[in-house]
C-alpha cells in the first residue's frame, strides 16, 4: 500500500496575531496538538473561537475534578470526621446549586454568542458539497457565476475570507467536517444545510465524514488546501478550464484505453467524450493530491494501485475492480490520469 | 380519593385496628403455632424441583436469572469490543472486513443498551425491590416471569446474529435511510427483536412502579420510603415516557422496510429527521433510566459504610425527580450539528447544562454522608469511591459536550466516544459491580472474595482510564468514530496503541469478577444474617434463604428500621407482624395505600406455571417470523400468544374469593378481591395505557412534523381519507366506548342482563368503526407518499388497538356468563373500560387528525 | 394511638396530600410546556415563514409567566414544609405531619430547580434571533 504522500504545501504564517494564537504555537511546536487533522492544531477562525472555549473549560474542570475528589479523600481517608454537621447545608446549597448555576450560567451565555458566527454569511464564495458513497462533488460559485467549477474529493480555500458551503447528500446522510478550520455540519439528502469557515493559516488539512454512511465510511476524506487569494483565483480559473490532453505516448495509449474500458459512463472528463455523472469528476485529477476520497497519494503507482484494487482499497466501493488490465495497461491509464492537471 | 370506589360494590372494607399498639406488638406468638405456621408459609412459597424449576415465578428466582442472562450478553458485548479494539490498534490494519467491525460496532452499542443496561435495572430491581419494601413478592409475579423469558429469546436472537455475518450493521442508532435502504435482514433484526425486548421493559417497568406504589409495608409512608424505591418510581416512569417514542419510531421504520411506506425516503416526501427525534427523545432519557438506579444503589450503599442516615434525603428525592424530567428536554443535543435553528440548539444546550445541577446534588448529598460518617473501605465502598472518581470526570466533558459550539467539533469523534464511557462506566458500571459485591450476600448467602474484589477493581480502574483518557485526545485530534480503519501519520496510532491495552487490562477485571460470582464457594461459610450491618429491610431475609421474602411483612415507621426499631426483626420472625400464615396454601401479599401505605388488601398472587413461557415463545414468534417475510407464520404465533395470556388471565387472575375478608394478623381484616382504582391491575393498566398513549401521540407528531418540516404535506392534490367513512368511525368508536362503561354501570347495579347486552353490542360497533377507518384510506397508496403512508399507519394503529379492545369487551362478556364477573366481581370490567377510555380518545384524535387537518392545515 | 381503620379516612389522607403531589410535579411541569412551547413554537414559526421576531418577544413573555408560576408555587411548597415555624428542616419520622413537611420541601426544591431550568432556557431567547 502507498503512504500518504506528505503535504506538498507548506504551512504559512498567515492569519492575524491574536494572543492565542501564541498557546498554539507553542502547542504546535510541542507537537502535542496533533496533525493536520487536530481541531487544536488551529487553522481557522471558528476553530480557534471553539478551541479557546475548551483550553478554558478544561482548566475549570481539571480544578473542579481535583477538588471534589481531593475534598473527599481527605475527608473520608485523611481526616475522617473533621466535616462538621454545620457545613452540610452550605456544601449542598453552595456546592449543589449556586455554584453550578453561575459556572453553567456563564459558559452557556458565552457559547451562545459564539453561535451566530460559526453560520455567518460568506465573503463572496460559495462552494456547494455533495456527500456520496464515499466521495465528496464539490462545486465552487464564485459571486456572479452563473455556472459552477465542478471538481471532486479536494476543497482549496481563499485565506482569510469566509467561504460558505452549501451541503447536501445524494442517498445516505454524511457530515462535512475540516478539525482545524471548525465545526462539523451533517449533509442531508433531499435538505441543504449550511456552514460557512475562515482559514486564517495558508496550508493543507484533512477533513472526514464525520457520520456513518456505510462499509467504507473511515475512508470518506478529503484534503483542504488554503491557499493565498491570488494563489486561489488562479488555481480557480486553471480548474474552470477543460482538460488539456496530456504528452507522451503511454498518456495518449491510456487515454485510448480510457474510453475503451468505458471509464467516460461514469467519469466526466470535460472537453473529451467523458461525461459521465456517477463517480468523482476526473478533468483535472491529476493535480490533486489523493485519489479514492483521500484513501491514498496521487503518485503514478497510487494511480495503477487504484485502478487495479478499488474494493480491497475502499470495501464495497461502485467502482469495480480493474484487475484484468496488465501491468503495462495501467501504468499507460496511470499516465493519462496522472497527466490530466 | 382511590379507595373509595371498593366499597361502592359491596365489599367490605378492611376493619380492625391500625396501626398496631405496641401492647399488640409486645405479644408473644406460641412456639407452636410458629412453627405451624412457617411450614405453610414454605410450602406456599416454595420453588419448584428439578426440571420444574424453570417454571418458577418468584422474584428471587427470576430476578437472578434475569441479573445473569444480563450479564452474560455484557461479557459477549464486550467481547465484540475488544475485537473492534485489537481492529483499531495500528492503522491501516486488516484484521477484520470493514463489515464485519460495522456489525461489531452496532451490536456493541445496541447490546451494552438494550441487552444489557436497561434489563439490567429491572433485573435487579425485581431482585431487590420485594425485599427492600418487606414484601413477599412483586404484585404480578407471572408478568415478571414473562418479561424474562421474552428477554431472554429476544436477547438470543438479536446477538446471535452475529455469528451468522447478519447482524445489523447500521449503528445502534439506525440512522435511516442508511439504516431503511442496507440490504439483508440486519435492521429488520434490530427492529423487530429490540421492540420485543422493549415490550417486555415496558411490562417491567409497569410491574415495578405498581409494586413501589402498592406493595409496600404498613406504615411506609413517602418520606420513610428507601431512595431506590423513589428512584425506580420516577425511572419506571421515564421508561413509560421514553421508549413509546422508540417503539412508534420502530413501527414507522418497519413499516418502511416490509411495505416501502416511504416515511423515511425524502425522494417521496419522507423525512430522516423524523427518526433522529423520535430515536433521541428515547435516546436522551434512555442515558438517565440507566444512571439512575445505578446512583440508586449507591445510595442504598452509602449509609450503609458511612453508618449513618443519608444526609439530604429530600435533596436526593428532588434531584430524582428533577433529573427526570430535565433528561427530556436534552434530545436536540445529539443533533447539534444538523442544522437546526440556533435558537432552537440554544434551548436544548441550556436543559443539558441544567440537567448538571440535580445530577451534582446527588453527588453532593453522596459526598456529605460520607463525610460526616465513618466511613469502613469495604470493597463496595471501594467501587462506589471509582465510580465517584470517573463519574465526575464525564459530568464535566458532558458540561462541555452540551455546549453547542464545542460539541460542533467533538460530535461523533472519539471524544465522545470517551466521554460517554466515563458517564456509562462511572455511573452505571462501577455502581451496579459496588452493588454486585454488596448485594451478592444477600441472594446468595455468600460473600465475595476481599482480595478478588481488589484485583478485579484495580485491573478495571487503571484499564479503564488507560483505554478511555486518551481517546479525549484522539477525538481532539480529529478521529471521527465508527471508522473500521485509520490512515497512519495523523496523531492518532500511539494512542489507539493505548487505548487498546486499555482494554484488555478493563477486560482481565471483568474476568477476574466473573470468576469471583461462578467459583464454587460450598466451602466458604455461611455469612450473618446482616453482614454489613444495614439498615434497611432487604438485610432481615433469612439465613440459609427461604423464598417466602419476609416471614411476616413488619409495620415500618422509620427509614432505616433494622436500626431505628429495635426488636422488630425478632417479631418479624416469631410472625407476630402481617400475614404470617398460609391457611390456604396460597401464596398472597399485601395491598397498601399509595401515600401512606395503609394495609387496605390481601392480594393472591400467582404460582409456578409454563403458560409463561408459552405466551413467551409465541410473542417472539410474532415479533422473529416477520424479520424472513414469513408473515402468515407471524400471525398465526401472534394468535396463540394472545391466546395463551387469555388463558393465563382466565383462569388466575381476577377469580371471585371463596372469603370476603381475611384475617391477616395484629387484629385486622382485609378485603380478599378489589376492582377499580383499589385494585393493582387497575393501576397497572393505568400506567400501561399512559405508555401505550406517549407511543400513539409520537405518530401523530409524526404527522404534524412532517407538516412543519415539508413543504409538499400534503401534496397539492392529493386525494385525502373519506370524510363520511371517518365520521362513520368515529361515531362507532364513541357508541362502543359509551356500551362498554354502561356495561359497567349496569352490571354493578345488578342488570347483568343489560349489561350483556352492551358487552355484545360494543365489539359489533368497534369491528364496524374499525372497518369504516380503514375503508377512510382504502384507496390510497401508502408507497407513493409519506402523506397516504401516515394515514395509513395512524390507522392501522388504532385498528391494532380495536383488536384488542374489542377481546377485552368479548372476555368480559364471557367472565359475565361463566361467573368469573359478578356486579360484586366485576375487576376486569373495570380495566377494560380504563382501557376503553385510553382507546377511544386515541381513536377520536385519529379521526380527527385523518378528517379534519388535512382540510384545516 | 389506636383508630378504626376505615377506607374513608385513607381517601381523606389522600385528598389532604392531592394539593402537595400537585406542587411537586407543577413546577417541573411547568418548566416542560415552557420548553416545549419554546422549541415547538420557534421550529413552526421559521419553517413557515411567521415573523419569529414577534414569536421570540411572545416567549421571553411566556417565560416571565413561567417564573412568576413556579415561584408562586415554590413559595407555597415552602409554607407547607415550615422550616422556621416547626425549626425542623429535616422530616424523618414515619408520621402524617412529617410527611406533609416532607412534601413540601420535595416541591420547593423541586421549583428551584425549575426555576434555573426556566431561566437557563430564556437565555438563548435574549441572545440569540432569527432562523439560522
Amino acid at each position: 500500500m502507498t503512504a500518504m504522500s506528505r503535504d506538498p504545501v507548506t504551512i504559512g504564517r498567515g492569519g492575524p496575531s491574536r494572543a492565542i494564537f501564541a498557546v498554539f504555537l507553542l502547542c504546535t511546536t510541542l507537537s502535542a496538538c496533533g496533525d493536520r487533522q487536530s481541531t487544536l492544531n488551529v487553522a481557522g477562525e471558528d476553530a480557534a473561537a471553539i478551541a479557546t472555549l475548551f483550553w478554558v473549560m478544561l482548566a475549570g474542570a481539571v480544578v473542579l475534578w481535583l477538588g471534589m475528589n481531593g475534598l473527599f479523600f481527605y475527608l473520608s481517608r485523611v481526616a475522617p470526621g473533621a466535616f462538621p454537621d454545620r457545613l452540610v447545608r452550605p456544601l449542598l446549597i453552595g456546592g449543589g446549586i449556586v455554584l453550578p448555576t453561575v459556572i453553567l450560567a456563564t459558559l452557556l451565555v458565552w457559547s451562545l454568542t459564539m453561535l451566530p458566527d460559526q453560520r455567518a454569511p460568506d465573503d463572496g464564495l460559495r462552494v456547494k458539497v455533495t456527500g456520496e458513497q464515499w466521495w465528496w462533488r464539490v462545486e465552487y460559485w464564485p459571486k456572479g457565476a452563473e455556472a459552477p467549477v465542478v471538481t471532486a474529493n479536494e476543497i482549496r480555500l481563499p485565506v482569510g475570507s469566509r467561504t460558505g458551503f452549501e451541503l447536501d447528500a445524494h442517498k445516505v446522510i454524511h457530515s462535512f467536517w475540516i478539525p482545524a478550520l471548525g465545526g462539523k455540519m451533517d449533509m442531508f439528502p433531499g435538505r441543504t444545510t449550511y456552514v460557512s469557515l475562515r482559514p486564517e493559516k495558508t496550508g493543507t488539512f484533512r477533513g472526514q465524514c464525520a457520520e456513518f454512511c456505510g462499509a467504507s465510511h473511515a475512508w470518506m476524506a478529503f484534503e483542504t488546501v488554503v491557499l493565498p487569494p491570488d494563489d486561489f483565483e488562479a488555481w480557480l480559473a486553471a480548474e474552470a478550464r477543460d482538460a488539456t490532453p496530456p504528452e507522451g505516448d503511454a498518456a495518449r495509449r491510456g487515454a485510448a484505453l480510457f474510453a475503451a474500458e468505458g471509464c467516460g459512463a461514469c467519469h466526466t472528463v470535460r472537453g473529451t467524450e467523458a461525461v459521465g455523472q456517477v463517480g468523482p469528476d476526473l478533468t483535472h485529477v491529476g493535480s490533486r493530491l489523493t485519489l479514492g476520497a483521500g484513501r491514498i497519494g496521487a503518485t503514478l503507482d497510487d494511480f495503477a494501485a487504484w485502478v487495479e484494487h478499488t474494493g480491497a482499497l475502499k470495501p464495497e466501493v461502485k467502482m469495480p475492480a480493474y484487475d484484468h488490465l496488465s501491468d503495462g495497461q495501467l501504468a499507460d491509464l496511470a499516465a493519462y490520469l496522472k497527466g490530466l492537471e | 380519593m382511590t379507595e373509595t370506589r371498593a366499597t361502592r360494590s359491596g365489599i367490605p372494607a378492611a376493619e380492625g385496628t391500625y396501626p398496631p399498639t405496641e401492647a399488640m406488638l409486645a405479644e408473644p406468638v406460641p412456639a407452636e403455632l410458629q412453627r405451624a405456621q412457617a411450614e405453610r408459609l414454605r410450602a406456599a412459597w416454595a420453588a419448584p424441583k428439578g426440571w420444574r424449576y424453570w417454571s418458577a415465578v418468584n422474584n428471587t428466582e427470576v430476578g437472578v436469572w434475569y441479573c445473569m442472562t444480563a450479564f452474560v450478553f455484557m461479557l459477549m458485548a464486550g467481547i465484540m469490543a475488544l475485537i473492534i479494539r485489537l481492529q483499531l490498534a495500528v492503522p491501516e490494519n486488516d484484521l477484520i472486513s470493514a463489515d464485519r467491525f460495522n456489525q461489531l460496532f452496532t451490536m456493541h452499542g445496541s447490546a451494552m443498551m438494550f441487552l444489557f443496561s436497561v434489563p439490567l435495572f429491572e433485573a435487579i430491581s425485581i431482585l431487590l425491590l420485594p425485599g427492600l419494601l418487606g414484601a413477599r413478592d412483586m404484585p404480578f409475579p407471572r408478568l415478571s416471569a414473562y418479561g424474562y423469558w421474552c428477554f431472554l429469546i429476544g436477547g438470543v436472537f438479536v446477538i446471535g446474529s452475529i455469528f451468522f455475518d447478519v447482524a445489523p450493521r447500521s449503528g445502534w442508532f439506525m440512522y435511516p435511510p442508511l439504516a431503511t435502504k442496507d440490504e439483508g435482514m440486519g435492521s429488520d433484526i434490530w427492529l423487530l427483536g429490540l421492540s420485543f425486548i422493549e415490550v417486555a421493559s415496558i411490562a417491567a417497568a409497569v410491574e415495578l412502579i405498581v409494586g413501589t406504589l402498592k406493595c409496600r409495608p404498613p406504615g411506609m409512608r413517602v418520606n420513610v420510603m428507601p431512595l431506590y424505591a423513589w428512584y425506580v418510581l420516577v425511572v419506571g416512569g421515564m421508561i413509560l415516557f421514553a421508549f413509546p417514542p422508540l417503539i412508534a419510531g420502530d413501527f414507522l421504520f418497519e413499516l418502511e422496510r416490509s411495505f416501502d411506506w416511504p416515511f423515511f425516503d425524502p425522494e417521496r416526501g419522507g423525512d430522516p429527521m423524523l427518526w433522529q427525534h423520535l430515536f433521541w427523545i428515547f435516546g436522551h432519557p434512555e442515558v438517565y433510566i440507566i444512571f439512575l438506579p445505578s446512583i440508586a444503589i449507591a445510595a442504598m450503599i452509602i449509609p450503609t459504610v458511612a453508618r449513618r442516615p443519608i444526609v439530604g434525603y429530600s435533596w436526593i428525592v428532588l434531584s430524582a425527580v428533577g433529573t427526570g424530567f430535565l433528561s427530556f428536554g436534552l434530545w436536540v443535543h445529539h443533533m447539534f450539528a444538523t442544522g437546526l435553528p440556533s435558537i432552537s440548539l440554544g434551548f436544548f444546550s441550556a436543559a443539558s447544562e441544567a440537567v448538571v445541577i440535580p445530577t451534582g446534588i446527588q453527588l453532593f448529598a453522596f459526598l456529605a454522608t460520607l463525610m460526616l460518617g465513618k466511613v469502613r473501605v469495604t470493597l463496595p465502598m471501594l467501587w462506589i469511591t471509582g465510580a465517584l472518581a470517573i463519574f465526575t470526570m464525564g459530568g464535566l466533558t458532558g458540561v462541555m459536550l452540551a455546549l453547542a459550539p464545542f460539541d460542533f467539533q467533538a460530535h461523533d469523534s472519539y471524544f465522545v466516544v470517551a466521554h460517554l464511557h466515563y458517564t456509562l462506566f462511572g455511573g452505571m458500571i462501577f455502581p451496579v459491580v459496588a452493588g454486585v459485591y454488596y448485594f451478592f450476600p444477600f441472594f446468595r448467602k455468600k460473600l465475595l472474595s476481599e482480595r478478588l474484589g481488589r484485583w478485579s477493581f484495580w485491573l478495571t480502574f487503571s484499564g479503564f482510564n488507560l483505554c478511555f483518557l486518551p481517546m479525549h485526545l484522539t477525538g481532539l485530534f480529529g478521529m471521527p468514530r465508527r471508522i473500521y480503519a485509520y490512515p497512519a501519520g495523523l496523531g492518532w496510532d500511539g494512542l489507539n496503541m493505548i487505548s487498546t491495552v486499555g482494554a484488555f487490562v478493563i477486560a482481565a477485571g471483568f474476568a477476574v469478577l466473573a470468576w469471583d460470582i461462578v467459583r464454587p464457594k460450598g466451602r466458604q461459610p455461611q455469612i450473618p444474617r446482616n453482614p454489613w450491618d444495614a439498615g434497611t429491610l432487604e438485610w432481615s431475609h433469612d439465613v440459609p434463604g427461604e423464598s417466602w421474602g419476609v416471614r411476616s411483612i413488619p409495620h415500618v415507621t422509620t427509614r432505616y428500621p433494622l436500626w431505628d426499631q429495635p426488636g422488630m426483626l425478632a417479631r418479624m420472625d416469631s410472625g407476630r407482624y402481617y400475614l404470617p400464615d398460609a391457611e390456604e396454601g396460597r401464596r398472597e401479599t399485601l395491598l397498601t395505600s399509595v401515600i401512606d401505605a395503609e394495609p387496605v388488601q390481601v392480594q393472591r398472587v400467582t404460582g409456578p406455571t409454563w403458560i409463561t413461557h408459552l405466551a413467551a415463545f409465541f410473542t417472539g414468534g410474532a415479533f422473529i417470523f416477520p424479520t424472513f417475510h414469513w408473515y402468515p407464520p407471524a400471525i398465526v404465533s401472534g394468535i396463540l400468544a394472545v391466546a395463551c395470556i387469555i388463558w393465563w388471565l382466565w383462569r388466575d387472575t381476577a377469580r371471585p374469593p371463596e372469603d370476603e375478608t381475611k384475617d391477616v394478623g395484629l387484629g385486622l381484616r382485609l378485603p380478599t378481591y378489589a376492582s377499580g382504582p383499589a385494585s393493582a391491575g387497575w393501576w397497572a393498566i393505568w400506567i400501561t395505557m399512559l405508555g401505550d398513549a406517549t407511543a400513539f401521540a409520537s405518530v401523530i407528531f409524526g404527522f404534524f412534523f412532517y407538516w412543519t418540516a415539508r413543504p409538499d404535506f400534503p401534496p397539492d392534490g392529493a386525494a385525502h381519507a373519506d370524510g363520511t367513512l371517518v365520521a362513520l368511525a368515529c361515531a362507532g368508536f364513541a357508541l362502543s366506548w359509551a356500551m362498554t362503561i354502561g356495561a359497567r354501570e349496569l352490571n354493578r347495579r345488578g342488570a347483568v342482563g343489560a349489561a350483556r347486552l352492551g358487552l355484545g353490542l360494543g365489539p359489533l360497533l368497534a369491528i364496524a368503526a374499525s372497518a369504516a377507518l380503514l375503508g377512510s384510506v382504502w384507496t390510497l397508496a401508502p408507497t407513493s407518499h409519506v402523506y397516504p403512508a401516515i394515514l395509513w399507519a395512524i390507522a392501522v394503529w388504532v385498528v391494532a388497538h380495536s383488536i384488542v379492545a374489542v377481546i377485552m369487551q368479548a372476555y368480559c362478556l364471557a367472565g359475565s356468563i361463566f361467573g368469573k364477573l359478578t356486579p360484586r366481581y366485576d375487576a376486569d370490567l373495570w380495566n377494560s373500560t380504563l382501557f376503553w377510555h385510553f382507546h377511544a380518545l386515541a381513536a377520536l384524535v385519529a379521526c380527527a387528525v385523518l378528517g379534519l387537518a388535512p382540510r384545516l392545515l | 394511638m389506636t383508630d378504626r381503620h376505615t377506607p374513608e379516612k385513607d381517601s381523606a389522607e389522600f385528598a389532604a396530600e392531592a394539593g402537595s403531589l400537585w406542587r411537586i410535579t407543577f413546577a417541573p411541569a411547568t418548566w416542560a410546556g415552557h420548553f416545549l412551547l419554546c422549541y415547538t413554537l420557534f421550529a413552526t414559526g421559521c419553517a413557515k415563514g411567521w415573523p419569529v421576531g414577534t414569536v421570540r418577544h411572545g416567549l421571553i413573555g411566556m417565560s416571565v409567566l413561567a417564573l412568576a408560576v413556579i415561584a408562586l408555587i415554590g413559595w407555597r411548597a415552602y409554607a407547607q414544609w415550615s422550616p422556621r415555624s416547626t425549626g425542623r428542616i429535616v422530616n424523618p419520622r414515619g408520621d402524617a405531619e412529617d410527611r406533609h413537611h416532607f412534601l413540601g420541601h420535595a416541591g420547593f426544591l423541586l421549583a428551584v430547580i425549575s426555576f434555573i431550568g426556566v431561566v437557563f432556557v430564556t437565555l438563548p431567547l435574549l441572545l440569540l434571533e432569527g432562523c439560522r
